[in-house]
């Protein structure tokens, strides 16, 4: 291999512009799958058909389809159906926004579900009331066992920002193309990249196994 | 026929329970438990103690049959509709501890002990906190006050699990195996605490499958087979020399203590 490495021409003003976009999507996205991810955990768990079904259509499409085709289904098809069109960045994030609630809702399902039996039968015993029961045992139980899985759905939305680039959000990824494109140095430029979205995940990813080796520990 | 000047303290009635029509639990159940006693249930597993007191806490429905408690109708339900009707007001006053320990794993001991009291009786958290520590201090907890449930051992947190269900003051106290889970040599702790109760006059039921446990803390022993009750009498008899045959092979077979 006779190819020689210029990472001298990367000029990292725009890459570092771009990640910063990059986080916001991230964050943005994060709050509606964090807050609006209990919700919908809420009402697939409604004993209504009527509340449960079309919440769990919402959940299941999320999940059953990739996501760069919902993104590109939000920017094409959205401001047709429905005669709305809210600027690139504020569609990349309600895109990826409910991509992440439908998978955050059922991890908190999870934990819900996962509460003991026993503890809600200490809750009765206690003579805490249902609505009680809920608030004090099931929910902050639940909310503490569902972290790590947040944290990586969380983290896993940061990597798949990067498929907003291509309907023009200005992200990482599309500063990155922006660069290489410019430069004519593609594997420079993409190596950068590829190290920034792993400088950023990686302590994730460490977080998160480190509170589940601690959880463990907690539950045994 | 003399009427007795208090009512019995519970008062069970042909108590039936099943899970499904082929798992019939209680076959009609009469147990009469007067104030002051400390009834010990034993029996094979499956044979209906665990859910005698699930049904006494009222965390089970039933099919038919009645308890009443202090002389008060408390659980109901004639096997017409599948209803149960339970006075939650009166199943207040009864306190439960069970075989796995039910601490909420994200609160201190001190906020498990006020939970209750501060949420059901609206009691101020300073004075629950107050009692809360008292209690700590009187089971040799004082020190586990802020510790989370994580960080005790299983018989520090079955003696928290009995404090917890003290601060509501109960006039009934359910242990269903509270031991089974623990390392045998956590065992005694938490049945001294027990044996502390009592010499207060706790009335409480026990399920247990420790004999030595259930010699020493017992005025009366039930023993329950196949939903039914099939021996009922002082510790002596039913653990010592019972009277029925199937006490007696189940005395000898699964405890080996028969004296």
């Amino acid at each position: 291999m006779n190819y020689s490495f210029d990472f001298q021409s990367i000029s990292f003003a725009p890459l570092w512009e771009g990640l910063m976009v990059t986080l916001e999507l991230t964050a943005a996205a994060n709050i509606i799958g964090i807050v609006g991810g209990f919700l919908l955990a809420l009402l697939i768990m409604s004993p209504i058909a009527v509340i449960r079904l079309p919440a769990m259509l919402f959940v299941e499409f999320f999940r059953c389809t990739p996501a760069i085709v919902q993104i590109v289904w939000f920017f094409y098809c959205v401001p047709m159906l429905f005669n709305v069109f809210l600027g690139s960045m504020t569609m990349g994030i309600l895109a990826l926004g409910f991509n992440l609630m439908a998978f955050n809702a059922e991890a908190y399902r999870a934990s819900i579900q996962a509460v003991f039996r026993e503890q809600i039968d200490a809750g009765i015993a206690l003579g805490l009331n249902p609505f009680q029961r809920i608030l004090y045992i099931v929910l902050p139980t639940a909310f503490r066992a569902s972290i790590p899985v947040l944290l990586t759905n969380g983290i896993g939305i940061f990597q798949q920002s990067a498929l907003v680039a291509i309907v023009a959000v200005q992200d990482l990824m599309y500063q990155g193309k922006t660069l290489a494109t410019e430069t004519y140095r593609p594997i420079e430029t993409f190596t950068v990249v590829a190290l920034i979205y792993f400088a950023v995940s990686f302590p994730v990813t460490q977080i998160v196994g480190y509170l589940e080796r601690r959880r463990q520990l907690l539950m045994s | 026929m003399t009427a007795p000047i208090t009512p019995p303290l519970v008062r069970m009635q042909s108590l039936h329970k099943s899970y499904g029509p082929a798992m019939q639990v209680l076959k009609g159940l009469d147990i009469e438990m007067q104030p002051g006693e400390r009834l010990v249930v034993i029996g094979p597993s499956g044979g209906g103690k665990s859910t005698l007191l699930r049904v006494m806490m009222g965390l089970e429905k039933i099919d038919r049959g009645s308890i009443t408690f202090g002389g008060k109708p408390y659980i109901s339900s004639d096997g017409l509709d599948k209803k149960t009707n339970i006075d939650t007001e009166v199943r207040r006053s009864i306190g439960m501890v069970f075989q796995h320990y039910t601490l909420f794993p994200h609160l201190n001991v001190v906020e498990n002990l006020i939970l209750a009291p501060c949420k059901v009786r609206k009691e101020r958290k300073s004075d629950a906190t107050e009692r809360a520590v008292g209690l700590l201090t009187r089971f040799g907890l004082a020190a586990k006050a802020k510790a989370y449930p994580a960080q005790l051992s299983g018989g520090q947190k079955q003696r928290v699990a009995i404090a917890r269900a003290l601060m509501l003051d109960p006039k009934l106290m359910l242990f269903d195996e509270v031991t089974s889970a623990l390392d045998p040599e956590l065992v005694a702790e938490v049945e001294q605490v027990i044996l502390q109760l009592a010499a207060q006059k706790m009335p409480m039921m026990i399920v247990t499958h420790d004999m030595w446990f259930a010699k020493n803390i017992a005025s009366r022993v039930i023993f329950c087979a196949g939903g039914v009750v099939v021996e009922d009498g002082p510790p002596e008899q039913v653990l010592g020399s019972p009277k029925e045959e199937r006490t007696r092979d189940f005395i000898d077979r699964v405890f080996h203590i028969r004296q």
